[in-house]
C-alpha cells in the first residue's frame, strides 16, 4: 500500500498463516482421513496423523461402490455440456460483438437478467417439463439445461475477447474473398483462444460441481452424477467416512486441476455474472 | 472496447445493407429505424432458444404450475390462488423465512469484513504473498456438496475433530448439528468458510486498482492507516463493494445443496430456508403446485433484492 509496504511485515506473516490454516485444515483433514487405516478413522479421541499411510480406501470405494459409474457419469455430462456451451456461446458472442441491429443491448441486458432467475424457483418446473418431454432421468435433459444455465456467462466472457480482436483482420481477410463465416473460424476464433479456455474451464467447474440439476433429473443409480452420489453415501445408513474422504479426494482432482489452469482469469469471470444454486 | 465494433469506420456490413444503415450516433427518432441483420441471427438464434425454453419458459410454467393442485407431475385441478395462501397461512413458512434471514445476514456479517480484511493483506508485501493467494481461494473450488460431506466429519458427534477440541474446551461434548440452535450457527461457519474467497477475489481486484500516490499523499498529510481506509480504499472500492454485497446476499439466500446436503433443514426444521423448502415440498412431500408457488416468491424477493442493488449502485456511476 503505501511506500514503506517494500519491506516485508513479518508480523502479516503470522495473520497470512492462520488464514491458510483456516482454509485448508478441513481439507487437509479429509485427505488424511481417506489416507488412514479403517480403524483409526473410527477411533475417539481423533488422531491427525495415520500410524501408517494406506490407500485401502481409495480401492474399497473404487471397487466395491458405484462411485466409478458416477465418476463416468460425470466425465461425460460435463465434457459433453462444456462442449455445447461453447460451441452455442462462442457463436452468439460473436455475433453481438460485430453486428449491429435493433434491440441488441436490451436482448444482451435480457440474457443477464435470466443469469439472475434462481435456480431453485425453476427447479420444479424443469422437472415437470423433463417428464412431459421425455427427457427425465437422461444425459441430454442433463446437458440441455447446463448448457442453458452457462450461456449467459460465457457470451458475456467471450464477448469481451472477441471485441479485442481487431476487426481489420476480418476486414482483409473478407477484402480477400474469405467468407463471413470463414473469416470468422479461420481468423477470429483461434485469436480468442484463451477466453474459449477460461470460458471451457468455468462451464466445466460449475457442471461438476452442481448438485440440484443432477439430483431433480438424473437419479437411477446408473445415470446419477457425483455430488448426488456423495450425497446418497452419506445418507446411508453406516456410512464409511474413511471411503466417503477417498471419494470426496477422487472429485475435486479435476476441479484443482482446472483451478489451477483458471486462476489467471478467475475475477473476471466471477464479475461477469452470478452463481447459480 | 465495444467503440471499436460501434464506430462506422471498421463496422463491416454486408454490402446490401450498408447504404440503408443508419448512422451510429442516433438519438431516439420516431418512427423507429428498425435493423434486422439475417446473419447475426443466425450466430445468436441458438443461444436464445435454448436460453428461453429452459430459464424463462420455465417461469411461466410454474406460474401455471403454482395455481393448480397437483399429484406428482400432473395438475389436477386449478385452485387459483389457494397455494399461495396455504404457504403464507402456514407456519413452516415464516420459520423457513426467519431461518433464511438469520442465515443470510449471520453470513454475511462474517464474510464482508472477513473478505475485506484478507484482501487488503493479499493486497501487501507479505512473504510467500502468491502461495497464500492460491491457498487462501482453494474453498472456492469445492462443491457445496464437498463442502457439506468435509465438514460433516469434522463435526461429526462421535469421531469429528471439532466435537474432540469442543469437548476439551467445554468439558462436555458438543452436538453440533444435532440442536437446532447450533445446527444454524455451525451451518453459517461452514457457509462462511465455502464463500468467502469469491468475496476476497473480487475485493482484492478492485484493492489493487487503487493508485499508489494517492496513499503516498496522504501518508504525507499525517494520515494513518485508518485514516487511509476510510477515506482512501473505502471509498475507491465501493462499486465492487456493492456488487459483491448483492452477489453474496443473493446466495445465501437462494442456496439450497449446501443446507440439504449438511443438515437437510433440520434438526426440527432449525435450519430450513425459503429455498431448502423449495426442495422439500416438491421433493420430499411431492407437492409442485406449492413447490413452484415457493420459487415463484423467492423469484419476487430476489428481484427486490435487484432492484436495491441497481438503485444503490446508480450514483456510484457505474
Amino acid at each position: 500500500m503505501a511506500a514503506s509496504d517494500r519491506r516485508p511485515r513479518y508480523g502479516l506473516l503470522l495473520i497470512s498463516v492462520l488464514a491458510c490454516l483456516f482454509a485448508a485444515a478441513p481439507i487437509v483433514w479429509g485427505v488424511l482421513t481417506a489416507l488412514k487405516p479403517a480403524a483409526e478413522v473410527v477411533s475417539y479421541p481423533p488422531n491427525l496423523m495415520p500410524s501408517r499411510f494406506t490407500l485401502e480406501s481409495f480401492r474399497q470405494v473404487w471397487s466395491d461402490s458405484n462411485f466409478p459409474t458416477y465418476f463416468r457419469n460425470s466425465l461425460l455430462v460435463t465434457g459433453i455440456a462444456t462442449l455445447t456451451s461453447l460451441v452455442v456461446a462462442v457463436h452468439a458472442a460473436y455475433g453481438l460483438a460485430r453486428f449491429d441491429f435493433t434491440g441488441k443491448t436490451s436482448l444482451m441486458l435480457g440474457l443477464l437478467a435470466t443469469s439472475m432467475i434462481p435456480g431453485i424457483a425453476i427447479l420444479v418446473p424443469l422437472y415437470n417439463l423433463s417428464i412431459h418431454t421425455g427427457l427425465y432421468n437422461t444425459f441430454t435433459g442433463l446437458v440441455i439445461v447446463y448448457t442453458a444455465w452457462n450461456i449467459p456467462l460465457l457470451v458475456w466472457l467471450l464477448k469481451g475477447f472477441f471485441e479485442s480482436v481487431p476487426v481489420e483482420l476480418e476486414e482483409a481477410a473478407m477484402i480477400d474473398g474469405c467468407s463471413r463465416m470463414r473469416a470468422f473460424y479461420t481468423i477470429v476464433l483461434p485469436m480468442a483462444r484463451p477466453g474459449m479456455l477460461a470460458g471451457a474451464i468455468m462451464a466445466m467447474m460449475f457442471v461438476w460441481n452442481d448438485f440440484l440439476i443432477g439430483f431433480t433429473l438424473a437419479v437411477t443409480e446408473d445415470k446419477r452424477l457425483i455430488p448426488y452420489g456423495l450425497y446418497s453415501f452419506i445418507s446411508n445408513i453406516g456410512v464409511d467416512w474413511g471411503q466417503l474422504m477417498a471419494a470426496t479426494v477422487i472429485s475435486l482432482v479435476p476441479v484443482v486441476i482446472a483451478f489451477l489452469l483458471l486462476q489467471k482469469w478467475l475475477v473476471q469471470g466471477l464479475m461477469a455474472g452470478a452463481v447459480k444454486g | 472496447m465495444s467503440g471499436l465494433a460501434d464506430s462506422p469506420s471498421v463496422q463491416i456490413v454486408p454490402a446490401d445493407e450498408g447504404a440503408a444503415r443508419a448512422p451510429v450516433r442516433r438519438r431516439r427518432r420516431w418512427p423507429p429505424t428498425l435493423r434486422f441483420d439475417p446473419m447475426a441471427t443466425l450466430f445468436i438464434a441458438p443461444a436464445i432458444v435454448i436460453v428461453f425454453l429452459v430459464s424463462i419458459y420455465p417461469v411461466f410454467d410454474a406460474a401455471v404450475l403454482s395455481l393448480h393442485r397437483t399429484a406428482y407431475a400432473q395438475k389436477v385441478a386449478f385452485v387459483g390462488l389457494d397455494n399461495f395462501v396455504a404457504l403464507f397461512s402456514a407456519r413452516g413458512f415464516w420459520n423457513s423465512a426467519v431461518n433464511a434471514l438469520i442465515f443470510t445476514t449471520g453470513s454475511l456479517v462474517l464474510v464482508v469484513p472477513l473478505s475485506l480484511g484478507l484482501a487488503l493483506l493479499l493486497d501487501r508485501n507479505v512473504p510467500f504473498r502468491s502461495v497464500t493467494r492460491t491457498v487462501v481461494v482453494l474453498p472456492w473450488v469445492m462443491s457445496q456438496t464437498v463442502v457439506a460431506l468435509l465438514w460433516a466429519w469434522l463435526l461429526n458427534g462421535d469421531f469429528g475433530p471439532l466435537t474432540f477440541l469442543a469437548e476439551q474446551m467445554l468439558g462436555h461434548r458438543p452436538a453440533f448439528l444435532s440442536d437446532p440452535t447450533s445446527a444454524m450457527a455451525s451451518l453459517v461457519v461452514v457457509n462462511v468458510w465455502a464463500s468467502y474467497p469469491q468475496a476476497t477475489l473480487l475485493l482484492l481486484a478492485a484493492v489493487q486498482t487503487i493508485p499508489q500516490e494517492l496513499y503516498e499523499s496522504a501518508e504525507v498529510d499525517g494520515a494513518g492507516w485508518r485514516a487511509r481506509l476510510v477515506h482512501i480504499t473505502l471509498p475507491m472500492i465501493k462499486p465492487t463493494f456493492l456488487v459483491v454485497l448483492i452477489q453474496l446476499t443473493l446466495l445465501y439466500f437462494n442456496m439450497v445443496t449446501l443446507i440439504y446436503t449438511l443438515t437437510g433443514g433440520g434438526p426440527l426444521g432449525g435450519t430450513e430456508t425459503l429455498a431448502v423448502g423449495v426442495m422439500k415440498t416438491s421433493f420430499e412431500d411431492w407437492n409442485l403446485g406449492r413447490g413452484a408457488a415457493l420459487g415463484l416468491i423467492i423469484t419476487a424477493v430476489n428481484l427486490l433484492i435487484s432492484l436495491v442493488y441497481v438503485k444503490t449502485l446508480r450514483p456510484a456511476g457505474k
